[in-house]
């Protein structure tokens, strides 16, 4: 078993956090590498030691290996957790990380080439004779050869980030006249999230669901599947409602894929956690990509079958998990998650940045709430809209779509928009709750964003009318019965400057 | 709690959260959260708000980012719908088009300027 005592986390936000919880269960100390804009987060303030990687640009700081590489080796770390996007399916990052003799919690840096590199899982998952996707994946990178392929592919047609995931640097063709300026604008967003501008085409189906089997492989190399989810309900190929586990699978096709993925992780030689994606259309599956890391949607899975992923994780990196013929895992009632995300649901999803006020999750059986940020934190432009991931369980789908509604309303964030509007009017579409949903859904139903059913002008009354009260009452609590309510308070209290907003 | 307090609203008291942050005021009421901008509150009547006194011949980062492309350079013909520049905030790109037929007449931002929400990227000059 190889020794661990200090963990160091490359990533930031929620999922630095999640990071964090695990390994103080398992009595590692943690070291957090992070930018200078997230010094005012949660996992900065829990964190066992913290060191610096750079300023705030991505380029600079989470994607620059070396930069990571020095600060935990510097910190006294042994070990790397990337958590996901930003380096977490880097090849050159575990191998780096394994020279310097920092244990990569994650596959091996040839199981990241072999599944993760989406052209070599191509051509590995057609020599197996897997189901694939029809597209094209070739080196040639250049406008006019991507302009040929889509032709041949014929439209619609998807171009994607060979290096990404996540929605980035993902567009839809639909008409030739736009598909120059669609590959270009893909291009430049691969090259600023990813480090890399290289892109593959996919033909777009219609009207498919996406579902995806978590993957786990044991320190022995050992692979099973951790049965299913369903991520259907995207919004520019950005996942924002994902379930475990899917409502639309029989029996029969749940064990079919769940072959294909152990299948296709074997023959990656994959350890520890991945995902392997399908598209799901008219009873037919397509093996999409292999997500070599954790999934930002692990926690679904997690509820249902009552274990802990991350833990998993760190446990086999150390080599000390194995899967026993003892452990039967059956799938237990239903879990959804919701990602928050920091955006105006009324002005078409406009990223809202700001500082944090009140912040309340509405706690209770089985709510689960993975957070980055608190009250006064900072939401800046730098990164990733997603704020915080809202989990619930519940014995069926039905209720746990009814749990999850209650919860969101329930919950209160000042200071940023979030689209939690926009999710509850989801949750309750009968589309959703039908369980019929294809990953069309939101641009079928939800095109463009809501629509506020109250005026600017009434929003304007209700706020002078609530300031007014405020004031009056924030006045009246803190300096009793000194005057009247037309003085201002007096501004040495701590109280009234926070009211104030000073 | 701190911010829970009793408002008249409409001529029924209600529970209101509420929470002043950066010279906005947010409130949650009946379920809903919605914030609004204390200047605007202090003017007797009502007074427009930055986003609403925008005009098609500027045009204005609608969010706080970096902008990643400039199609266009000053004195140039643009037509209404024709992308000018694409800008990005939280990892996403945004593009910005012109809405109406026009001549360049100042561009204010190059590429990898970081921008704030409002800012005055493009001033147009509308075709009579």
């Amino acid at each position: 078993m190889k020794k661990m005592r200090r963990v160091a986390i490359a990533n930031r936000g929620e999922v630095a956090v999640r990071i964090i919880r695990a390994c103080e269960e398992l009595g590692l100390e943690t070291v957090l590498l992070h930018s200078d804009a997230d010094i005012k987060s949660r996992a900065y303030r829990l964190a066992t030691r913290k060191m610096r990687i750079g300023p705030a640009a991505t380029a600079l700081s989470y994607l620059n290996i070396g930069a990571n590489i020095e600060a935990a080796l510097a910190a006294g770390a042994d070990a790397i957790h990337p958590g996901f996007g930003f380096l977490s399916e880097n090849a050159d990052f575990a191998e780096q990380c394994e020279k310097h003799g920092l244990t990569f919690i994650g596959p091996s840096s040839d199981a990241i080439r072999t599944l993760g590199d989406k052209v070599s899982f191509k051509n590995l998952a057609k020599k197996a004779g897997l189901p694939l996707v029809p597209g094209y994946e070739g080196k040639d990178q250049s406008i006019a050869e991507l302009l040929k392929q889509v032709e041949i592919i014929g439209l619609p047609v998807i171009v994607k980030a060979a290096a990404g995931g996540g929605g980035r640097g993902m567009k839809l063709i639909r008409n030739m006249v736009d598909a120059e300026a669609l590959i270009e604008s893909a291009q430049r967003e691969a090259l600023s999230a990813f480090g890399s501008a290289q892109i593959f085409l996919e033909k777009y189906l219609e009207s498919a669901k996406h579902i995806e089997f978590q993957i786990f492989g044991d320190c022995t190399g050992h692979v099973e599947h951790l049965f299913d989810r369903e991520c259907s309900v995207q919004r520019r190929h950005q996942k924002i409602i994902e379930e475990a586990t899917s409502p639309s699978l029989s029996e029969d096709l749940r064990r079919k894929m769940g072959e294909v993925a152990c299948a296709i992780a074997a023959l990656g030689k994959y350890k520890n956690a991945g995902t392997v994606e399908f598209l799901l259309q008219d009873n037919q599956f397509y093996l999409l990509e292999v997500n070599t890391r954790l999934q930002v949607e692990h926690p679904v899975t997690e509820e249902v079958l009552n274990i802990d992923l991350v833990k998993m994780q760190i446990l086999t990196a150390q080599g000390n998990f194995i899967f026993s013929p003892q452990d039967i895992r059956i799938p237990k009632g239903h879990s959804i998650e919701c990602r928050v995300y920091a955006e105006n649901p009324y002005q078409s999803g406009m990223p809202s940045t700001g500082k944090l006020g009140l912040v309340q999750w509405a706690e209770g059986p089985r709510r689960r709430f993975e957070y980055g940020f608190e009250s006064d934190d900072i939401i800046t432009s730098h990164y990733d809209p997603m704020i915080a991931k809202v989990i619930v369980w519940d014995e069926n789908r039905s209720r746990a779509i009814d749990k999850m509604i209650r919860t969101l309303k329930d919950s209160v964030i000042f200071g940023v928009h979030t689209n939690i509007p926009y999710l509850i009017e989801i949750l309750n579409h009968d589309e959703f709750r039908s369980g019929k949903m294809t990953t069309r859904f939101i641009e079928t139903y939800f095109a463009d964003g809501l629509q506020s059913k109250v005026s600017d002008e009434q929003t304007r009354k209700w706020a002078i009318e609530i300031n007014k009260t405020l004031k009056s009452s924030s006045f009246h609590t803190f300096s009793g019965d000194m005057g009247s309510q037309t003085l201002s308070p007096p501004t040495h209290s701590p109280w009234s400057s926070h009211w104030r907003g000073i | 709690m701190k911010n829970t307090i009793l408002v008249n609203i409409d001529g029924e008291e209600k529970n209101v959260t509420a929470e002043i942050i950066d010279k906005k005021i947010w409130f949650k009421l009946d379920g809903q959260i919605y914030s609004h901008d204390l200047t605007d509150l202090t003017a007797g009547s009502f007074k427009k708000t930055k986003s609403m006194s925008k005009s098609p011949d500027k045009i204005l980062a609608p969010m706080p980012g970096k902008v990643t492309k400039v199609f266009i350079s000053e004195n140039q013909k643009v037509k209404k719908g024709e992308a000018l520049l694409v800008m990005e905030a939280m990892k996403m790109e945004y593009t910005l088009k012109a809405d109406i037929s026009a001549t360049v007449e100042k561009v204010f931002s190059r590429v990898n300027d970081q921008v704030t929400l409002g800012f005055l990227l493009i001033q147009l000059n509308e075709d009579k």
